[in-house]
């Protein structure tokens, strides 16, 4: 377009100066159109990668450091994690092996309850518990839980816990079926011999409601996850950004 | 672009259904994103919840959704890069009416956690799946009608020159 400008001569007329000087003209909008138009958009691609990733990195799971903490499977179907000596202070983690925001809470938070009872700083106690009342969620819900209470030793029970919840069904279908919870079971290294036929009569199954209403009652769950420190609920932010976790929880310990 | 020339008053009149069009849509994105952006958790059990995607997918989208729907929004609010703008808000309720939709086919019973929340119901609610299709029907709309004719009154691309109507904005994103 520019080509005119360089190759006047006197006989031009000025009307095609003018024109030459309109072309230029819209040729500086047009790149200025451009240079606007690109830095708007790279602004806004770059607000999108940002803000992404800091939703991402406040999610970011801590990686496991060192061997677990000694678990021990109680009595009542709760799970303690604790270094020997450790008392406090006291984690308790409610949750519900078919509750997808207990799934997500493992999936960001599970590893830094872990590696903090292993280096010692709490003692963290699981408490499965059945939260749901309608099918088919309640009765997926309570066949795992009934599994898990089938295994005594605590590595075991970890295994399977974490199986669980990796593999939670949706919640729209049946799911922890017996067969598959018999498969996770020897995934997860159980070797008690009793284990298939204790998670095919679901034979701790009323004994995990009991325990579920009864816990439920006593701390007051309205929803799951719910995790408590030294008794007071940790807010879901905290809960769902293991680095603040972390600190909360070796804040309670100081 | 103008195909057939309108009446002098739908030429007064087109520009500002684009900004009433702009404000809405990007005052809802801005609302929905604003709501969900303080909690990525919630915004990716809420996509898991359709049930729609794989689990990696899922949570990428749970993390990036609350921002994208904000800076969409503002973009629609002030007017910058309209076309653009419009086109994505447009793409995006399209899709959320999909992910309705595929929801309400499939049975499942969730809140569509359009303005954070999400996930399975309780006992007693009751999905809302048609209110939700055709709130988010309508936005794909206005996002249409924002795309075609852009940028409206009170709007940045004008004040700064870019007018809508040219072609350099849909090389830039």
């Amino acid at each position: 377009m520019g080509k005119g400008e360089r190759t006047k001569t006197k006989s031009q007329s000025a009307r095609e100066k003018i024109k030459a000087q309109q072309a230029a003209q819209a040729a500086r909008d047009r790149r200025r159109r451009i240079v606007t138009y690109t830095t708007a958009g790279v602004v806004a691609v770059a607000a999108v990668g940002l803000g992404w990733w800091y939703a991402a990195s406040i999610s970011r799971s801590e990686e496991a450091t060192s061997a677990l903490a000694p678990i021990t499977v109680q009595a009542d179907g709760s799970v303690v994690m604790a270094k020997p000596g450790v008392n406090a202070p006291v984690v308790d983690i409610y949750e519900d092996f078919q509750c997808p925001a207990c799934k997500e809470a493992e999936r960001v938070s599970g590893q830094t309850f872990k590696n903090l009872a292993a280096e010692g700083k709490a003692k963290v106690v699981y408490h499965p518990i059945t939260i749901f009342s309608q099918e088919p969620t309640k009765s997926n819900s309570v066949r795992a839980s009934n599994a898990v209470r089938c295994v005594a030793d605590g590595k075991q029970w970890m295994a399977l816990h974490d199986l669980l919840f990796e593999n939670q069904p949706p919640e729209s279908e049946e799911g922890f079926k017996v067969d598959q919870l018999k498969e996770w079971g020897k995934e997860a290294g159980v070797t008690d011999p009793g284990f298939d036929a204790c998670v095919t009569s679901q034979k701790n199954a009323d004994a995990h409601l009991a325990y579920s209403k009864k816990i439920g009652d006593e701390q007051k769950l309205t929803h799951t996850p719910t995790v408590k420190l030294n008794g007071t609920e940790i807010d879901n932010q905290v809960l769902f950004s293991p680095s603040q976790l972390r600190d909360e929880i070796t804040e309670a310990a100081k | 672009m103008a195909a057939s020339q309108p009446s002098p008053k739908a030429r007064t009149a087109i520009p500002w259904v684009t900004t009433v069009a702009r404000l809405v849509l990007g005052g809802v994105l801005i609302a929905a994103g604003a709501l969900k952006i303080g909690n990525p958790a919630d915004s990716v059990v809420a996509v898991k919840a359709y049930q729609l995607l794989p689990e990696s997918i899922a949570v990428t989208v749970g993390y990036a959704l609350p921002i994208l729907e904000i800076v969409v929004g503002v973009l629609l609010v002030v007017g910058l890069l309209t076309r653009v703008a419009a086109v994505i808000a447009g793409l995006l309720m399209l899709a959320f009416v999909f992910g309705i939709a595929w929801a309400w086919a499939k049975g499942l019973r969730i809140d569509c956690g359009c303005f954070g929340g999400g996930g399975q119901l309780g006992a007693g609610q009751e999905p809302t799946y048609l209110l939700d299709i055709v709130r988010d029907f309508g936005l794909v709309l206005l996002g249409a009608w924002a795309a075609r004719f852009p940028p409206g009154r009170f709007a940045l691309d004008g004040a700064l020159g870019l007018g809508g109507d040219n072609r350099d904005e849909g090389e830039d994103n």
